[in-house]
């Protein structure tokens, strides 16, 4: 008994210090972690839709609404809207989708202009196999996405050259790209639903 | 001069990889392209350094028959704060690293290290097995990258080795091209040190 409560005390205050030293790291990173993640979202809506200069958040609710109506199998798959604005004009919308990939979710986001042509896409953050799906990151990957019309959904080819409304697959991860074509077309039922 | 020989000890006579065979899960599951394995032996390292030389101040605290929890709390909490830190202050760093640190939680090495030599030696010791077994563990990363890099994708270090007539051998980067690719060198490495 006496040596089981020594144990235990002991291991107990092995604990108690990893959990101060944790809460004090956490405490000392959380904020700077936050702004990060805040400045990289910001850069990032930037990315696939350069022609805004200001980013406006749409109404999350609405946006499950619109999903909901479409029939989405899950109407929470476009997680976040921005409206990018150029002074007080209207230039194009973000949609973040996060399909699921071959290792989990795929944060996704995608760039229409108002003109309805898709004006970027990138891979924010993934569980892909390194080597593989993570080649979805690179930029030749994603520029494939630029300038493709919304009239058609997007459809994957493994050979051949891509299309107007084709994506080539990454060689090897068919499954990832599968995923991020499927969050674009997505992100483009909600757009042409919104903007009827 | 039993620094340099603990140092040594982790590089070539007791390699992580090619002779104790330890932590095979990330040594074959990351080493796709060499930087990749340079990382992750990198981000191992860090952490083994830090579990060893902490381990080692408390071998006479922590109490025989609790150490395996209170070494597995040691090292989580080791590489739960250089996550934070990493997403704090290098997070490009991070978005290259971030699926490869929390597996450091569950390499064998350090687990094994801390049992096999951090718990029963002192502190410089203690150190300098970790810098050792830490960077034989990143040598032998590295290479099996490399390896299966340059088959798999006819590059080293994203660099053209190969030359673009090359056709690369996709089973290098799939998961049985690290089995191949881990066996021969094991062998190689036998055929090198019996020939001695």
């Amino acid at each position: 008994m006496r040596e089981i409560a020594g144990l235990s005390f002991k291991l107990f205050i092995i604990t108690a210090v990893a959990a101060i030293c944790l809460s004090f790291t956490n405490t000392m990173t959380k904020d700077k972690i936050a702004e990060q993640i805040a400045m990289e979202n910001e850069l990032a809506r930037q990315a696939v839709l350069s022609q805004a200069e200001t980013f406006e958040q749409i109404d999350q609710k609405t946006v499950i609404a619109t999903a909901e109506s479409l029939d989405f199998e899950n109407a929470e798959i476009v997680s976040e809207v921005f409206k990018g604005l150029k002074g007080s004009e209207e230039v194009g919308y973000t949609y973040k989708v996060l399909p699921k990939g071959y290792g989990g979710e795929i944060t996704v986001l995608v760039g229409i202009s108002m003109e309805g042509k898709l004006t970027g896409m990138k891979v924010v953050s993934h569980s892909e196999t390194p080597g593989l799906g993570a080649n979805a990151t690179n930029e030749s990957f994603q520029n494939q996405f630029k300038d493709k019309p919304t009239e058609e959904a997007l459809t994957v080819i493994k050979v051949g050259s891509a299309g107007d409304s084709e994506v080539q697959a990454i060689t090897g991860s068919t499954i990832t790209t599968q995923a991020v074509t499927d969050g674009v077309n997505f992100a483009i039922e909600i757009f042409k639903e919104m903007n009827k | 001069m039993n620094f340099m020989k603990n140092l040594w000890n982790g590089i070539i006579p007791e390699n992580p990889v090619f002779r104790l065979v330890l932590g095979m899960c990330p040594v074959l599951a990351v080493t796709t392209a060499a930087v990749n394995g340079l990382g992750m032996g990198l981000s191992t390292t860090a952490v083994l350094i830090g579990s060893n030389v902490v381990i080692s101040l408390l071998r006479n605290f922590i109490p025989s028959k609790v150490r395996i929890p209170a070494f597995v709390v040691i090292i989580a909490s080791f590489v739960t704060i250089v996550g934070m830190l990493l997403k704090a202050y290098a997070p490009a760093l991070d978005k290259e690293l971030g699926l490869f640190i929390p597996l450091i939680v569950v390499n064998c090495i350090i687990l094994g290290r801390a049992e096999a030599f951090a718990s029963k030696n002192k502190i410089m010791d203690a150190l300098a097995d970790g810098i050792g077994m830490g960077l034989g563990f990143t040598l032998a990363l590295t290479i099996l990258g490399m390896v299966r890099e340059l088959f798999g994708t006819g590059n080293i270090f994203g660099y053209s080795i190969l030359g673009a007539s090359f056709e690369p051998a996709l089973i290098m980067i799939l998961p049985p091209g690290a089995f191949l690719t881990l066996g021969l060198l094991m062998g190689l490495l036998n055929k090198v040190s019996q020939a001695k």
